[in-house]
């Protein structure tokens, strides 16, 4: 995508000059009084975990008359158990997804992709009506059927769905890229005695490193916001996420110590902030062309 | 030309009849076994699932015993004796007719303003995407339920001007909107969508409407938003299907209870308290049904309307 401004370029009755100024000043005044409004609840709340604890209620601005990191700390140790097993819990769901999900997805992308096999439209078009399936179709049965795995109150019902590709939309997003390679590399390959298995592996994954990415990076954000699997499957808080400790934070002492629950807030969007920063591009692309819920 | 043709070829010409499974596994091995851990997915988790909750969905299950058959029970019960249901109905179809045409109108009133050749784009665009990024989260919900709290942000805006708000989040009459704002506030990602719609306008057609005298409102109607018409369908059909889905916010808003007088008692909300708070697995699972049955509908409907109103390339 080029980020070059689309100039409209009007031949016939021109606009007076002063007038087409005054509405681009008008739409930048626009714009940028509608991004201060919204973020400014994001300001604020990054201002209140900073503040000291009585200033919070008092004020409305996004400076602090003083500064004060005593929030996090509090925050941090606020329930019985710490949110560094929190983040630790987090990190091991989120980063598990990532690899179940790049792996599942893409080997069953370059299947629909690229191989050649009987009932292959049928398979694919199955698998493109499960992206409309809401879950809660399928939810009761899969909680059943893990609790009488025993996966109750462990990570798995969280990784092992990933590892089974059942976030159909990445092997989607994956079919439309893998379909935009040449051809012509895995026939020279082939002719030279690849099989399908090296022409995945050493052919599409090295090339398909944007779409993978696009994916890793989707797949952590979505996994690490994720509420409601983990509200289902995790009584026990020190196998909680960071999702839940902020739940349980508000249920409890959140009530008396909002400097804490904010500090926490602040740092549970951290991580997805930080690939905000850092895979802009990618992800606006992501939803650009393939046209992503979020 | 694929790597199985060549290779189911070349078995052929090399083997003769008694090859019929070599062939197969020649021919179509491969795809099933790249495709294994999705097809044990698919039907562990997905097929197999949908059949066995649409038979719990006709019995009574509370997870201990075994389910009891109740024939058409739980969906009778449903539409004639469960005032919660209702209210979640209702709930949660506001909320959709509210949150989503607002939501794509905003998107596209703001990329139609970034499209008129703004400098800064790349900026206002992921200031405005943000939001999209980071609203699913418990983090925005709690802040959410700060801001519209009786002695919140939006308060403390008001009472410059003399104001004295309510509890939004407590007063029922308020408390819905509440949450709608929070979905309308995520209109980066249709946004983006429809920036990328609009970039696929051809620009001539513009110019010969420009010579024609259009006025540029004309050219809106008659150019911009047919033209638009596949991407704004897109986008209102993913998001409908999202908002019947969205959970999270009105959890942590209400703590967990759809509450004040269940005005904020989303669909998935009341399913989640069937299920998981009274363990009614069966009539959960009838929930479930309807759920899916109700999004489909949708769907269908969209897609059947579509050849009225959604502009196709010939």
């Amino acid at each position: 995508m080029t980020d070059a401004p689309m100039k409209l370029t009007v031949v016939g009755a021109e606009a007076p000059a002063w007038r087409k100024r005054a509405l681009t000043i008008l739409s930048h005044a626009l714009l940028i009084g509608a991004s201060i409004l919204m973020l400014y609840p994001l300001l604020w709340m990054l201002a209140a975990s900073f503040r000291p604890e009585n200033e919070i209620f008092t004020s409305a601005s996004i400076i602090p008359s003083s500064w004060s990191i005593d929030s996090y700390f509090r925050g941090w140790n606020g329930l019985r158990t710490s949110f560094s097993v929190f983040f630790t819990n987090s990190f091991i769901v989120s980063i598990s997804s990532v690899i179940g999900n790049v792996f599942a997805c893409s080997l069953a992308a370059f299947a629909f992709a690229r191989l050649e096999f009987r009932g292959r439209k049928i398979w694919f078009a199955l698998m493109l009506m499960t992206l409309m399936l809401p879950y809660q179709v399928t939810l009761i049965p899969q909680y059943v059927l893990f609790r009488q795995l025993g996966w109750v109150d462990t990570f798995l019902p969280l990784i092992v769905p990933k590892f089974l590709a059942a976030d159909a939309f990445f092997i989607f997003l994956m079919v439309q890229f893998f379909r935009g390679i040449p051809r012509e590399l895995d026939e020279a390959a082939m002719m030279d005695g690849a099989g399908p298995w090296r022409i995945y592996w050493k052919i599409m994954l090295p090339l398909s490193t944007p779409v993978l990415a696009t994916a890793a990076i989707f797949t952590f954000i979505w996994t690490w916001d994720d509420f409601f699997g983990p509200l289902i499957y995790l009584n026990q808080m020190r196998d909680y996420t960071v999702m839940l400790g902020l739940r349980t934070f508000t249920d409890s002492t959140g009530m008396s110590d909002y400097g804490g629950l904010f500090a926490m807030s602040v740092l549970s969007l951290v991580p997805i902030f930080l690939f905000f920063l850092i895979f802009q591009r990618l992800l606006i692309e992501g939803i650009a062309t393939t046209g992503m819920k979020r | 030309m694929t790597v199985q043709h060549v290779a189911s070829t070349s078995a052929t010409s090399e083997v003769p009849k008694t090859s019929v499974w070599a062939r197969i596994w020649q021919q179509d091995a491969p795809g099933y076994l790249f495709l294994l851990p999705w097809f044990i997915g698919f039907f562990g988790l997905t097929l197999g699932p949908m059949i066995s909750s649409l038979y719990l969905s006709f019995t009574k299950f509370d997870l201990l015993t075994s389910p009891d058959w109740v024939g058409a029970g739980n969906y009778v019960r449903m539409f004639t004796n469960d005032p919660k249901f209702a209210a979640s109905m209702r709930v949660t179809f506001f909320f959709v007719i509210f949150s989503v045409p607002l939501k794509l109108a905003f998107a596209l009133g703001v990329a139609l303003l970034l499209n008129r050749g703004m400098k800064g784009l790349p900026l206002y665009r992921a200031l405005f995407y943000l939001p999209s990024l980071l609203g699913a989260s418990v983090a925005i919900a709690i802040l959410w339920r700060q801001i519209f709290a009786g002695d919140g942000l939006v308060n403390k805006f008001l009472s410059v001007f003399g104001i004295v708000g309510p509890s939004w989040i407590s007063n029922p009459n308020y408390s819905l909107w509440t949450l709608i704002i929070l979905a309308i506030w995520q209109f980066g990602s249709p946004m983006i969508i429809f920036l990328a719609g609009l970039r696929q306008i051809p620009q001539d057609m513009y110019e010969a409407a420009s010579l024609d005298g259009a006025s540029k409102w004309r050219q809106f109607w008659k150019i911009t938003l047919p033209l638009l018409t596949p991407v704004v369908f897109f986008n209102a059909i993913i998001q409908t299907i999202e908002a019947f889905k969205s959970f999270t916010p009105a959890f942590i808003i209400s703590g967990g209870t759809g509450n004040p007088i269940n005005s904020t008692l989303f669909y998935t909300l009341y399913l989640y308290q069937e299920a998981f708070g009274f363990f009614r697995m069966g009539y959960a699972s009838a929930l479930a049904w309807v759920l899916l049955a109700i999004v489909a509908a949708f769907t269908a409907f969209s897609f059947l309307t579509s050849k009225y109103w959604v502009h196709y390339d010939d």
